[in-house]
């Protein structure tokens, strides 16, 4: 082809891409997306490294879905003075987390542990979770420099949240019914939620107020078995995991690290069953004494015990301010904080 | 570093900027040798240590086999290159291999011997920058040219960013010349390279990535029988999956050292449009294939010594070959079953010439499209065993693909919807396009054809967003 053709061809090109990509991050943002970022192992990575901050400056916060979202990182921030290192991660088991951090013998803060008992006693085999902690320990200088640049990109435009407007997560919304048997990918609600650069996820309005789409969340929780009596792990099983909190607890306070438990509200179809499947006695109270670590179950607080969870798992942004001050409070009575501002 | 990532699109723009400075040549060869060292230091720094091993190695071993007139001390010096390079080789590669298979045998012969398993890292692209640089020293034992004697183009020739982690494989005299005169990309060179660069990011990101290493991971990893659907859906799905994955590599190569002015030579020529085995090694990853030929298949003496010790040499070289690419007993019989189709290829063609007859005309009929899809049938039975984590899995999945075991459906109706619109387009892209390449094809489309094709490939290439997923031949 002479060179003026591919020339023009070029400059077609860019006048195409331009044009479109403004078009799509414009319509997204007229159909009132947030921006947001995406949850990955980058975004994980960034905060893993600011774990060694002194206990009078940070608390790093390890979970499940329930602290991302019910930890109002502001609220904390301006608070207590300290800064809150989010590492939770949904649908996720925090164990390899704990054990990554048990074994970094320069971690030596203060960490908080949620638990949400059908992930954290559970048989599920933590890839995501051990993705991040991999990552964490191994990335290379051209991912770390990656992703540095996806940040930057991840701030200005709201189509990069890939679990939305990738074309395998549009694809998938096309609901294409599957064979009988074959259980297909799991798709949330639209705008179900979004996440912070500080990892915080939070609910958005236009979800927490369509009814539709809360009977659409809490269906995907009845499939996770949200509705299930079936009890949780025992047995050897529930030992090992006992035994495998309790070891990497012991270094983290063996270095003068500070540990505490805590179990974020539930309400709705999940708190009628979680008790039966996982009895706190059992589970969370033996946690406890396993591991000699203090408790800040929701249950215990009346500041704590009345929220409603919209789609029974997780606070609105709204409440996650009125829990995270609860929160705030119930640390300080164990004296949780040295900064003279609590 | 990966092509496809935000930091190598920074990388990329920086050096061809700083190419383009009015720089002595000296002094941008030196630039484009820092950038392909910071290139693969970005992966792991202490390897780039390995990489100057096998430059320096094969250096001075280059020198010495001009010099030297003594056959013995000629062959020693070689066994110098050969040594290094292999012993690289042998030992990040098929280190642990070695050890299990001679636990296996210890332990079978019934010696107590559990050895503590090794922590080996594989650098990446060993498996290429060694050949590389072994081709050098055999064509200077050859006396095959002259050898270079600047040590920076040299180093270049061995580390050239654009293919020093996944190939194709280039030879010496192809690309050392290219060092010797200052070049910077024409504008056609630059704009070709960026449409070739698009292109092979658009086949590795969108139709790899995107389109088909879900569901070839989902049967492959698959820890129970399957429906026959979903293992031949698996087993299609890998095999456009590998082809657009190592193609888009190599395009990417192609197109990158073209912007800076270099020509790189083809690895992929529509392999799935192959007539027979031999065609499909005339397609596929041509520069191993070649490698193979001449360095091994001729010195063994190719087809010169009678039919038997053809058919000897043509399954010892697969077999090596499929070693090459990994250190499993299931590479080794991937090459095993290339080497065994060869073998009955040359049998049958020998007393009917017709296979050699209809990959000749270079006319596509019916007949020569019906021996393709056969050829291309008989390699997916192939990426079987080139897939599969071990010899259970291939039997699995062979038996799920032949009816001879059923299961409960796994992938989704959209992953088999994705195959079932990919593969056959892919098929027939490659059918119509067999006896030409994308640029000799595009240049025949008008602008405004070529102009949107471009951008829908990096509209698509955006909105995959699958970034940063290793090249599958970062593995070899």
């Amino acid at each position: 082809m002479p060179t003026a053709n591919l020339t023009k061809a070029a400059l077609l090109m860019l006048c195409i891409v331009v044009v479109s990509l403004i078009s799509w991050e414009y319509m997204w943002r007229h159909k009132g997306y947030d921006r947001g970022f995406n949850d990955d192992v980058g975004l994980w990575r960034k905060n893993r490294l600011k774990v060694y901050q002194p206990q009078n400056e940070a608390t790093v916060f390890i979970g499940s879905s329930r602290i991302k979202f019910d930890l109002d990182i502001p609220t904390w921030e301006k608070t207590t003075g300290e800064k809150a290192v989010q590492l939770a991660l949904h649908g996720s088991n925090p164990r390899p987390a704990l054990v990554d951090l048990g074994n970094d013998e320069n971690f030596k803060g203060k960490l908080v542990i949620d638990i949400t008992e059908g992930l954290f006693f559970g048989p599920r085999p933590e890839i995501e979770m051990n993705q991040r902690v991999q990552y964490g320990q191994e990335a290379s200088p051209a991912q770390k420099a990656g992703d540095q640049i996806s940040f930057a990109l991840e701030h200005q435009f709201t189509f990069l949240q890939k679990d939305l407007f990738s074309l395998n997560a549009m694809l998938t919304d096309l609901r294409i019914p599957n064979r009988k048997g074959v259980r297909g990918d799991i798709i949330f609600p639209p705008k179900f939620s979004y996440v912070t650069f500080d990892r915080q996820e939070i609910l958005t309005d236009t979800f927490v107020k369509d009814s539709a789409m809360l009977r659409w969340q809490t269906d995907i929780w009845t499939m996770f078995g949200a509705l299930s009596d079936e009890p949780g792990a025992g047995g050897d099983t529930l030992q090992k995991i006992l035994e495998e909190v309790k070891t990497a607890v012991a270094k983290i306070i063996a270095r003068g690290g500070k540990v505490i438990f805590v179990r974020t509200p539930s309400s709705g179809g999940y708190w009628a069953h979680e008790p039966i499947q996982y009895p706190r006695e059992k589970y969370y109270d033996q946690l406890l004494r396993a591991t000699g670590c203090k408790g800040i179950h929701f249950q215990d607080y009346p500041d704590m015990a009345n929220f409603i969870c919209p789609e029974w798992s997780h606070l609105t942004k709204e409440d996650a301010v009125e829990y995270t001050q609860a929160l705030i409070k119930a640390l300080q009575q164990q004296n949780w904080f040295s900064n003279p501002r609590k | 570093m990966v092509f496809n990532s935000y930091t190598f699109i920074v990388f990329f723009i920086i050096i061809l900027i700083l190419h383009n400075l009015p720089f002595t040549w000296k002094m941008k060869k030196i630039n484009l040798l820092l950038a392909s060292y910071i290139f693969y230091a970005a992966w792991n720094p202490p390897f780039i240590i390995l990489l100057w091993i096998s430059t320096l190695i094969d250096y001075f071993v280059g020198i010495k086999l001009h010099q030297e007139t003594v056959k013995a001390k000629r062959k020693a010096w070689l066994f110098i290159s050969i040594a290094g390079n292999l012993g690289l080789l042998g030992f990040f590669k098929y280190g642990n291999f070695l050890l299990e298979n001679f636990t296996l045998l210890c332990q079978s012969l019934g010696l107590d011997y559990h050895p503590a398993k090794m922590d080996i890292i594989l650098p990446v692209g060993i498996s290429f920058y060694t050949f590389q640089t072994l081709s050098y020293s055999l064509d200077m034992y050859k006396r095959k040219g002259l050898p270079e004697k600047s040590l920076l183009d040299f180093s270049l020739f061995v580390t050239f960013l654009p293919q020093l982690v996944a190939g194709p494989i280039v030879r010496p005299d192809e690309l050392i010349p290219q060092f010797k005169k200052p070049v910077t990309a024409t504008k056609q060179q630059l704009l070709q390279g960026l449409l070739l660069l698009s292109l092979g990011l658009f086949m590795k990101v969108v139709m790899a990535d995107t389109m088909l290493s879900g569901a070839s991971d989902a049967v492959f990893d698959a820890a129970r029988p399957l429906p026959a659907v979903d293992a031949w859906a698996g087993v299609l799905a890998f095999s456009g999956q590998i082809f657009f994955d190592f193609a888009g590599y190599s395009t990417c190569a192609i197109g990158i050292a073209l912007c800076f002015g270099f020509f790189i030579t083809h690895n992929f020529l529509y392999p799935y449009a192959a007539i027979g085995f031999s065609d499909f090694w005339r397609r596929w990853h041509i520069t191993l294939s070649s490698w193979l030929r001449d360095y091994l298949y001729i010195p063994l003496g190719g087809n010169r010594k009678g039919n038997v010790r053809t058919y000897i040499n043509l399954m010892l070289t697969m077999l090596i070959g499929g070693l090459w690419h990994g250190a499993s007993w299931t590479f080794v019989v991937w090459g095993g079953l290339h080497g065994l189709y060869l073998g009955l290829e040359k049998f049958i063609d020998d007393k009917t010439h017709k296979i050699t007859k209809l990959v000749l005309t270079h006319k596509k009929t019916i007949t020569g499209f019906l021996y393709a899809l056969f050829t291309f049938f008989l390699v997916n039975i192939t990426w079987v065993f080139f897939r599969a984590q071990g010899f259970k899995k291939a039997w699995d999945m062979l038996k799920s693909m032949f009816g001879m075991q059923n299961g409960d459906p796994l992938l989704s109706t959209l992953a088999l919807i994705k195959v079932a619109i990919v593969i056959p387009l892919m098929v027939l892209f490659h059918w119509l396009l067999r006896n030409t390449t994308v640029v000799q094809a595009a240049a025949k489309l008008p602008w405004w054809l070529v102009g949107t094709i471009w951008a829908v490939m990096i509209l698509l290439l955006v909105w995959s967003q699958e970034s940063t997923g290793s090249f599958i031949y970062f593995q070899f």
